[in-house]
């Protein structure tokens, strides 16, 4: 793969170029101080060196909440036709695009989801190399990920800038003035001694049952749910049906759900499968770590490090894999 | 075959009758305007949308008719299910699926079938029944053990007997208890369902048996099943879970690592029994 050098100070014009292609987002800092995915105005408002935003960029594929039929008496239950906008995602780290790819896997798989797919193909993802913290474990045994479009690394006074996909190749072509050949090799990583350990327990299937760490979480644990909203690949969805007060007309939409909610597993006359949260502990350990149905053994974690900056009460479910976790077993 | 999709647009239908079954139970006729997508098989799903109200997955308590008519036997409980409850006749709600595997019924050929039903899981077995007394030849011997709380609440209990009485089925009822003003109902077993169970032998390899009911009668039932001699891969299990999305998305309905909603709602009793929290 060719890599061009992209100085800083052109990194302005360069942003300008990919905006002809949509609408540019990437991380900045809202007013509350908060680092988010959203609009960029002006090249200043880019976190070039960010750690992780607050929530993934999975809002931009599943929203919190996303109107899937609508209703009116006169025409029944009917699909909604909004366009999709196009946007360019910049400032994507590694973690994150594997994040996409997991939840690509997910809904493009043999049952595409046509809400998914209509944002999927309205978004261009620019990847961003990261420096690592004590929280994270990035997955990324490859330096470049393969379902970024283009990839920015972080280099001596700017980037080397590669284009992954021929959209991304598309891109560069109008872009070729504001780069210069590069024969700087990027550094490459080994894989983080965690990721390794989490998919050696993915193919294997354990499931830690007799761990006494189980019973310690669900002690602390406030089932607020934070660490599956931060999760770039937690995805639990509800269908809820927003009806008028005279039922002449309702929206049908999905919205994020969480697996550490009380009502996850409840059905109808009270029962719940899952009604503490030991269990409820179980049920996420089992979808992020072993994988549900066709994704079977396939770990759904990608070292983002999110679920361990955010619990308020410090649960760390990767604690069952560390040693001490293992002799728990 | 291929379930439709999770966000797709419900096929109208309209509710042609009501019948009151009991005080919180009734059976909705429902004339569909489109044919569903593919054969239903009974113990498949369908998720039935209530306008305004939302959408529930229902257990079809009888077989989708030529005439594009089917059964829903549903409990008045949750939100959709109190609106459904509060339709009438002529009345529009809509109708996607079917979802799920459904049972075996190729698998039941030749065999001593055993149905077991507790409670409202006779909507789903009632749909299973009516297909195996249509090929009534196809199975040794049909055999209905169903229980209800108490006489009042026991669901297409005159039905039912005729079907006994034409004897292509062996009809067996029971109670959990007997309330005073019901004293002098026909025959009928005082006890929970298992004890029906009792003292009955079947031939190993050569009999199956399907169970639907609230989630507590399956631990309770199958070491009856087993005694009995019904070979644990011949044990169906209808599962009940909170299923959403009906096509393995949503997440909510697990068990282990299979979906109930597409692997499932009916389960082998050998593929989940190491299964914690299965049963």
């Amino acid at each position: 793969m060719v890599r061009h050098f992209l100085p800083d100070n052109s990194l302005g014009q360069f942003l300008d170029g990919l905006s002809l292609f949509g609408a540019l987002h990437g991380p900045v800092r809202t007013t509350e101080g908060v680092e988010v995915f959203g609009p960029v105005r002006t090249e200043s408002d880019l976190l070039l060196n960010y750690r992780r935003t607050l929530i993934p960029p999975k809002k931009y594929l599943l929203p919190p909440r996303q109107t899937i039929l609508n209703y009116t008496v006169a025409a029944g239950y009917t699909l909604p036709d909004e366009p999709e906008p196009h946007i360019i995602l910049f400032g994507v780290h590694p973690c994150d695009l594997q994040g996409i790819a997991y939840l690509d896997r997910v809904f493009l798989g043999d049952r595409p989801d046509r809400l998914y797919r209509r944002r999927r193909e309205a978004i261009t993802l620019v990847g961003l190399s990261c420096e690592p913290d004590e929280f994270c474990f990035c997955t990324s045994d490859e330096n470049i990920p393969r379902n970024a479009d283009l990839f920015l690394q972080h280099v001596e006074h700017g980037f080397l800038v590669s284009a992954v996909t021929s959209k991304g190749e598309e891109m560069l072509d109008g872009l070729g003035k504001l780069l210069a050949s590069s024969r700087i090799t990027p550094q490459t990583s080994a894989e983080h001694r965690m990721m390794t350990r989490i998919r050696e327990v993915a193919r294997s299937g354990k499931t830690f049952p007799d761990s006494p760490l189980w019973e310690r979480f669900a002690a602390r644990c406030l089932s607020c749910g934070a660490c599956s909203v931060c999760c770039p690949t937690c995805y639990c969805f509800d269908v809820l049906e927003n009806g008028a007060l005279d039922g002449t007309t309702a929206d049908r939409f999905r919205e994020w759900d969480n697996c550490l909610f009380r009502a996850h597993g409840e059905v109808a006359g009270g029962t719940n499968f899952r009604p503490d949260r030991r269990e409820r502990f179980h049920y996420r350990y089992l979808h992020k770590y072993l994988g549900f149905g066709t994704l079977a053994g396939v770990p759904a974690c990608v070292g983002c490090g999110r679920c361990r900056v955010v619990c308020p009460v410090d649960i760390d479910l990767t604690e069952l894999f560390t040693e001490d976790g293992d002799a728990c077993s | 075959m291929h379930a439709p999709e999770f966000d797709s647009v419900p096929i109208p239908a309209r509710i042609q009758t009501i019948q009151q079954l009991t005080a919180d139970t009734a059976l909705f006729r429902l004339k569909l305007e489109e044919k569903l997508p593919s054969v239903f098989i009974p113990g498949q799903f369908i998720q039935l949308s209530v306008p305004a109200g939302g959408e529930i997955p229902i257990s079809p308590a009888d077989l989708p008719a030529e005439d594009g008519t089917m059964e829903l036997c549903v409990r008045r409980f949750g939100h959709v299910t109190s609106l459904l409850h509060r339709t009438k006749e002529g009345d529009q709600v809509g109708i996607r699926g079917p979802f799920g595997n459904g049972f075996p019924v190729d698998a039941m050929s030749g065999k001593d079938v055993l149905l077991l039903a507790g409670g409202l899981g006779i909507a789903p077995l009632r749909s299973l029944l009516f297909h195996l007394l249509r090929h009534r030849s196809d199975v040794r011997s049909l055999t209905l053990m169903y229980g209800a709380r108490e006489p009042a609440v026991m669901l297409f209990k005159n039905e039912l007997l005729d079907l006994a009485n034409t004897g292509s089925l062996r009809l067996l009822l029971t109670v959990d208890f007997l309330t005073e003003t019901c004293q002098t109902e026909p025959a009928c077993n005082v006890g929970l369902l298992p004890t029906l169970l009792k003292g009955v032998q079947l031939e190993p390899g050569h009999s199956c048996a399907a169970v639907c009911g609230p989630p507590p009668l399956y631990r309770c039932t199958i070491d009856e099943l087993l005694r009995a001699g019904v070979v644990e891969d011949n044990i169906y299990l209808s599962l009940e879970r909170r299923m959403k999305c009906g096509v393995g998305l949503c997440c909510h309905c697990a068990v282990g690592q299979y979906f109930c909603c597409c692997d499932g709602p009916v389960f082998r009793y050998r593929d989940i029994k190491d299964i914690p929290g299965a049963l």
